[in-house]
């Protein structure tokens, strides 16, 4: 029999999450499970929740991003939502996350810096990003270390200079002590901290915040404050940050990193916490593969989904719910796949708009305006997929986050507040419509 | 009146690269310019087939001939630059059986060691090979890198006394009357290493002999002094594969066709080729249906490409030439052989030869056979010695694979590192700094691309050939960044960055040929990584002067001189 | 299998079929040829902020260079296959972490093979150590012949001490006790299959009063019928009259637990299903992980062979472990191609999922209840579980308990993963892996520890003190209470 549910959603990312934890906001009653097959891309991302930094016709930063959201054309999954929704699933995440992220004191963005020395608007960063903001005018020391190639801290603060920030930034590259092995996961590093274990540093065995703290104090001049790549701990960075601050009694921050990322492997392990005590039913590891529908009554056109199928190893379970959110991703998240010949959402077929050659799915300049990073379903104003005639292509099917087309989330800096969006939007009116 | 240089060797690739090299171990002073980086016309954009002479055995005996000698001069003097795969020839049902025969017998005549193998034993040998494949004949192919190859040769002939001077364009070509005397040239960067960003300047170099060794651009070098060098450029499609998915090299045995070889090349696989004749070898279509045609057509050989990862496609050029009267239609007909241009002879024009047509895999005895030519027309006795002499990198080989170090290094890492450099090794990546993998596709550690950079300068690009860093399947998505972190601080922020995003902007042009599947969701992820997490697309740092990043509908976003950083979120401190 | 007792009871442990050498229908190099499978991998890394080992030794480089990154720069002739992948403790994590489907898994456990094969002496204290941990199946009977002899032994410190110096199987570990008496022996003396097809029909009469039930698993059968998909796979194999199982017990509940297998059997029946107990060897698992894929390739053989004569029987297979479901599920289909592999994969279930699918578990447990002494439990879902889905599983089914409170101590791994720690020189390694596990049981101050997997179920006795318990025996005291007296 049925695995029977109230509502389902497919995709454990951003999007996903912040449906199923909408749904039981909105009806607590309700039952609500989350299908996820593989990790979302959360540890591929920033961590950082960038709700729109630059406007599609590429003019910002912006220092606020609740004007140009008015003015977005239709189609955007924020023009589908609208600005107040937008509003009201950050104000959801800030409860969700509960202090664990900085930026809602303000409609501003902040510019954070990079791991590649630029800086980058964004709406809502971690606590552990806060005391490195573009805007403070204090100056910074930046730390990298040896085994660590990708951030390269004096060239990153050579970088930021050019990019003109109102600080003075100097870096310095370190060995991290404890690690014996060039090619010591970042999950090394973090658990290193996070576990505060005994290490063999240069001043003999000590515990590796101390050894961390000194190795960086001796190379620490007028700066008050001192950014790390973001290692510093998974589980306790609060704690790490601390002690690290004291030890060197000025500010410690972290620029975020990745993939994979710490900071978005934190906000997964918030999502995943909150997820849990809602008490949404999560099913992990396993995929949908299949579904089936009824047809409406009352002679409508539009089919309804009766179930899905999930695959378990082989055993094919099925999976009934009265409303479906897809939150599968985007390219990357494989929630939008594609071969030679066309583009397409691989669980429902639902219509993926894109050209017929795929030599049009590109421009020549690798940050031009690139077709591809806006593949997607398109969406009626309930976040239904629509197919190619305009029709929804299922009465109780929505969809949230990268699995939308019709913006491209890097250029704009956009991608987890769409996600937030819509998740919240899908979730809440799945809820609604669903209720018991 | 006094020259700067002997001899004046125009272009880069293997020809140019091959004769400095023998002229400068000859004891004269050479002097190359190249446009680009070396090898960046034709023999950077070739399969890498080291030729065993099994593919002209039955259309041209006397190439196929010269291949085999060739072939087994470099496996002695390039061991680095080498794998022996092997090679065969398969036959499908549809295949003749006549051409089979022709094939074997061709390859007997030529003294290529030749062997047949049933349906069965082939697809031991090469488990993916298609189910109806009937019998095959294996000959002595490899693989070579002519990345590889080629900047050996530079470096020797630098060791030998030679300038090399790459990123240096010829303008013009110095004629006086009825002699050419040198060249002008443009420097990108200035003469030397290239740096990003440092002011170019052009130079006049003036020479006893110059030698035109552009391949395929030789009509345009001619033009310059007004000499007509009928060169007949001729593209061919190759379509990179991830991995390898055969470690042999698959020829069709059947007659010249399209799409008829499968080359395994260090990581990848090279699917090649097409050959259709254009006009100018910097501006050609680079078709849709070519990459196509090399997987369907391909698949019929080895029928798990059909659904396999293609992380590029790139074309080469042809130098194909045909000496006046020929009157050959089809490119495909013209001879692969080389030939040498005496401007004296020809045009009554002194002081300069031009060369034309020819293959990789006899690079050396074309080399040879120039370099007794100028060498004639200086007056010079002295012999080639380049058959004999290994290249740097390749003394010792064999004792070196024996008693493989790993330098503290994973087994896979060393093993690529080390047959990259050849004996050259532990001069590289014996160190007692923490040296980290920056290229984890292809095993390149910090060690190799900082030796990499100290030869080239600030040209990433240069690293690239030189290491295969950002060669592997996430195409500089997530090691470019890292090999421009060891620029610094050798070269300053703005200097690292340009050639960041020279390296970012050349891994994507190639990977345009293959945006379905798994590399479409390679490229979105590199977009996001690239554009999302480090904004690099709106970097402030940019000055309006490079602001060519985002052009046409998307605009270019503040710079660090308009940016008020005062407007954003200060912190809730 | 013409030798019906030979498998699992008979005989000494290496009087067998060792000489029998399977036909290959492939060529080898196809077979163990994985580099197109690296064709997925977009380098994300998230596989490797999986990897519980890489967290707490840097020594392991983790899964993405163990899988795509040095499969992808193998040449054929490369029989150097780096030495650290041997500290993989094969617990999948990857495997399901991967957002591109790289064949993680698969990859690690073919290196492995090749690594042990090409690279490790054969004449070495690992080797053996190592051959003897996998093939735990192979010494057990002897203990459990003489079991509290066994017992006895083993625990000696003379003999742990022997154990690490000799072997270098840690002597911080008590080995796992024998049963007095094997769940085999046990299934034989209670009258086999068929007491079992009684006491099934017996439940079926029973429950046949029961008609909303029935109406329930009819009109998921029709549902089924009705999907198209599901005929590709793991369709069910009941007919409606005979519900039929066939358990594949392992190793461990056979000779160290059999109150798991009994709990299994004991609640099967209250559903009315006649239970088959075929012929098996071990599921591979343990071998896989010391890279004996010969011994694996054995074990399956047959156990693939009897599996599918009982699925032609009418019977879905059903595992206690989730480690042997693990195993029969993906492994098999991954590393080997005996006829009948797909059909065995595609057929075989982990006990609770299956009563989750197939009857309505939830319903039938509303209202029962298991007294106060067993109803405070700390669950923790082995690896092994999350890759096959059923991590919330658990909590789900118990929720329905009246009374059961269950902690779940979140998605930490347990560190031990089957032989890995046990052997010396991870102990330590192990341990550290297990530490934030530990913590969780500790500050959830339950009463009884519950998981799904023997080795996880170890490690949470020996990190905490937790005496721990088996889902299906909690599912045994819900819905059947104490049977011992009618069961003998």
């Amino acid at each position: 029999m049925a695995i029977e549910d109230d509502v389902l959603v497919v995709g454990g990312g951003i999007a996903g999450a912040t449906a199923a934890l909408a749904a039981l906001e909105t009806d607590p009653d309700a039952r609500v499970r989350l299908v996820t097959h593989r990790q979302s891309t959360l540890r591929h991302a920033s961590g950082l929740i960038d709700v729109l930094g630059y406007t599609p016709a590429g003019e910002g930063p912006l220092a606020d991003p609740f004007d140009a959201l008015e003015a977005l054309p239709t189609g955007h999954p924020y023009e589908r939502v609208g600005t107040d929704a937008v509003r009201e699933a950050l104000a959801f995440f800030d409860r969700v996350v509960d202090g664990a992220y900085e930026g809602g004191h303000t409609d501003r963005n902040a510019l954070v810096p990079t791991y590649g020395g630029t800086v980058k608007p964004t709406a809502r960063y971690p606590a552990s990003t806060a005391p490195g903001l573009a805007s403070d005018t204090r100056e910074t020391l930046l730390v990298g270390f040896e085994t660590l190639p990708d951030f390269d801290a004096p060239l990153a603060a050579r970088h930021l200079e050019a990019a003109g920030v109102p600080f003075d930034a100097r870096g310095v590259t370190l060995s991290f002590p404890g690690i014996r092995r060039d090619d010591a996961k970042i999950t090394r590093y973090a658990h290193l901290l996070d576990r505060d274990e005994v290490v063999d540093a240069d001043s003999g065995e000590r515990s590796a915040r101390d050894a961390l703290a000194a190795s960086v104090d001796t190379h620490l001049e007028d700066e008050s404050r001192v950014g790390f790549p973001a290692i510093l701990g998974d589980d306790r960075v609060e704690t790490v940050r601390e002690e690290l601050a004291e030890a060197l009694g000025v500010d410690v921050f972290e620029v975020p990193m990745g993939p994979p990322s710490l900071p978005g492997m934190r906000l997964e392990g918030l999502l995943y916490d909150a997820l849990e005590d809602a008490g949404v039913r999560l099913t992990s590891g396993v995929p949908v593969v299949d579904y089936e529908t009824t047809a409406e009554t009352a002679g409508g056109t539009t089919d309804r989904i009766d179930h899905v199928v999930v695959d378990r190893n082989g055993a094919e379970v099925p999976h009934r719910a009265d409303q479906y959110v897809l939150a599968t991703g985007g390219l990357v998240g494989k929630g939008v796949d594609s071969n030679r010949e066309r583009v397409y959402e691989p669980i429902f077929d639902c219509h993926v708009s894109h050209p017929a050659d795929r030599y049009d799915w590109f421009v020549d300049d690798v940050f031009g305006d690139q077709p591809y990073a806006r593949f997607g379903l398109e969406v009626d104003r309930d976040l239904r997929p629509l197919a190619a005639d305009g029709v929804p292509e299922f009465s109780n099917l929505s969809a949230a986050g990268a699995v939308l087309g019709g913006y491209d989330f890097a250029a704009e800096k956009s991608g987890s507040g769409v996600s937030l969006a819509t998740g919240y939007v899908a979730g809440t009116r799945a809820a609604e419509v669903g209720g018991r | 009146m006094a020259t700067d240089t002997d001899v004046l060797v125009l272009g880069g690739g293997s020809t140019g690269c091959g004769i400095a090299r023998d002229l400068a171990m000859r004891g004269l002073e050479v002097t190359l310019v190249e446009r680009g980086n070396l090898t960046d016309g034709t023999t950077g954009r070739m399969h890498g087939l080291l030729h065993s002479g099994g593919r002209y055995a039955v259309s041209d005996r006397a190439s196929a001939t010269e291949c085999i000698e060739e072939n087994e001069i470099l496996r002695e003097i390039a061991g680095h630059c080498v794998e022996m795969t092997g090679g065969l020839f398969v036959q499908r049902p549809e295949d003749s059986d006549e051409y089979f025969r022709e094939k074997l017998e061709g390859c007997r005549a030529c003294d290529i060691p030749a062997r047949v193998l049933s349906g069965r034993e082939a697809r031991e040998r090469e488990p993916y090979l298609a189910s109806d494949i009937e019998r095959a004949i294996s000959v002595p192919d490899g693989a070579v890198d002519p990345f590889r190859l080629c900047v050996a040769n530079a470096i020797d002939a630098e060791n030998h006394g030679a300038r090399i001077e790459t990123h240096a364009e010829v303008i013009d070509l110095l004629r006086e009357g009825e002699d050419v005397y040198g060249v002008r040239v443009r420097h990108d960067s200035g003469p030397g290493k290239r740096v990003h960003q440092s002011p170019g300047s052009t130079e006049a170099i003036t020479a006893e002999y110059v030698v035109n060794a552009t391949g395929a651009w030789a009509g345009q070098i001619g033009a310059m002094a007004d000499l007509d060098v009928a060169v007949r450029p001729s593209k061919g499609v190759m379509t990179i594969m991830n991995v390898r998915q055969v470690d042999t090299v698959i020829n069709r045995c059947r007659p010249k066709g399209d799409a008829d070889i499968i080359v395994p090349h260090e990581t990848t696989a090279i699917l090649g080729t097409t050959d259709e004749e254009v006009t100018d070898p910097d501006d050609y279509p680079e078709a849709e249906w070519e990459v196509d045609m090399m997987i369907d057509t391909l698949s019929d050989l080895v029928p798990i490409l059909e659904d396999a990862r293609t992380i590029r496609s790139f074309w080469g050029v042809r130098p194909l030439y045909e000496p006046p009267e020929t009157g050959t239609r089809d490119p495909t007909d013209i001879t692969r052989d080389f030939f040498l241009i005496d401007h004296e002879d020809r045009d009554g024009v002194t002081g300069v030869s031009s060369i034309v047509g020819g293959k990789f895999t006899t690079y050396r005895a074309m080399a040879e056979e120039i370099s007794d030519h100028v060498c004639e027309k200086l007056g010079v006795t002295a012999h080639c010695s380049t058959a004999d002499r290994p290249l740097p990198g390749s003394e010792n080989i064999a004792a070196l694979e024996e008693g493989m170090d790993r330098f503290g290094l994973r087994s896979p890492v060393a093993r690529r590192s080390t047959k990259r450099l050849g004996s050259r090794s532990r001069e590289v990546l014996e160190t007692d700094d923490p040296n980290p993998v920056i290229c984890a596709c292809e095993g390149v550690t910090r060690a190799e691309v900082r030796d990499a950079v100290s030869q080239s300068g600030s040209d990433l690009n240069a690293v690239r050939i030189r290491t295969r860093a950002s060669m592997g399947n996430c195409q500089g998505g997530f090691c470019c960044v890292g090999m421009a972190n060891e620029l610094h601080p050798d070269h300053d922020e703005a200097t690292a960055r340009a050639a960041l995003d020279e390296l970012f902007q050349e891994r994507w042009k190639g990977q345009r040929h293959a945006l379905w599947g798994e590399q479409l969701s390679q490229a979105m992820l590199n977009y996001a990584l690239h554009a999302t997490t480090m904004n690099r697309d709106y970097d402030p740092a940019r000055s309006e002067a490079d602001r060519d990043v985002r052009p046409g509908a998307i605009g270019s976003g503040s710079t660090a001189a308009d940016l008020e950083y005062d407007a954003f979120d200060q912190g809730d401190r | 299998m013409s030798d019906a007792e030979q498998p699992i009871d008979g005989g000494a442990p290496d009087e067998g079929d060792d000489e029998f050498e399977p036909i290959q229908v492939f060529p080898e190099a196809e077979e163990m040829d994985l580099r197109p499978g690296a064709d997925d991998c977009y380098k994300c890394s998230t596989c490797d902020t999986n990897c519980p080992v890489a967290a707490v030794d840097d020594e392991f480089p983790g899964p993405k260079f163990q899988g795509p990154e040095q499969w992808r720069l193998k040449r054929q002739d490369d029989h150097d296959i780096d030495d650290s992948v041997m500290k993989c403790s094969n617990c999948m994590r990857c495997d399901s972490a991967c957002p591109s489907s790289v064949p993680l898994s698969q990859m690690h456990n073919t290196a492995r093979g090749e690594y042990v094969e090409q690279t490790m002496s054969k004449l070495s204290r690992e080797y053996l150590r190592n051959r003897m941990l996998a093939n735990y199946r192979r010494f057990a009977p002897l203990g459990a012949t003489f079991p509290r002899t066994a017992n006895f032994v083993l625990g000696l410190s003379i003999t742990k001490w022997l154990g690490e110096k000799t072997l270098g199987i840690t002597s911080e570990r008590e080995l796992p006790a024998f049963a007095t008496e094997t769940f085999r022996e046990w299934w034989e003396k209670r009258g086999g299959n068929a007491a079992s097809k009684r006491r099934a029909q017996d439940a079926r009469e029973k429950r046949g009063g029961n008609a909303a039930s029935k109406r329930r698993a009819q009109d998921a059968r029709e549902k089924r019928g009705d999907n198209a998909a599901s005929k590709r796979r793991g369709e069910s194999n009941q007919p409606s009259e005979d519900k039929r199982i066939a358990y594949f017990h392992g190793c461990y509940s056979n000779y160290n637990t059999p109150e798991v297998g009994k709990a299994l059997v004991r609640v099967y029946e209250r559903f009315g299903y006649e239970v088959l107990v075929p012929d098996q060897h071990c599921s591979g698992t343990p071998m896989f992980a010391n890279g004996m894929l010969e011994d694996a390739r054995r074990a399956a053989e047959t156990n693939v062979a009897e599996l599918a004569d009982a699925i032609e029987n009418g019977a879905d297979i059903i595992a206690s472990c989730s480690s042997c479901s693990m195993s029969i599920r993906q492994e098999y289909p991954e590393l080997f191609d005996f006829e009948g592999t797909e059909d065995v994969s595609a057929n075989t279930w982990d006990a609770v999922e299956y009563l989750r699918v197939h009857e309505d578990l939830e319903a039938e447990l509303e209202g029962t209840s298991v007294g106060a002494e067993f109803d405070d439990f700390v669950y923790h879902a082995p690896c092994h579980s999350r890759n096959q889905g059923l991590n919330g599983q658990t909590i789900e089914v118990m929720d329905a308990i009246d009374g059961i409170d269950v902690h779940d101590v979140g998605d930490s791994c347990s560190g031990i993963s089957g032989t890995y720690g046990w052997k010396a020189e991870n102990y330590e390694t192990s341990m550290k892996i297990g530490e934030e596990m530990f913590e969780h049981m500790a500050d959830a101050d339950a009463r009884t520890g519950l998981t799904e997997c023997p080795t996880c179920s170890m490690q949470m006795e020996h990190g905490t003190g937790y005496e721990i318990t088996h889902t299906l025996e909690v599912l045994e005291a819900a819905l059947v209470g104490d049977s011992s007296e009618t069961d003998g």
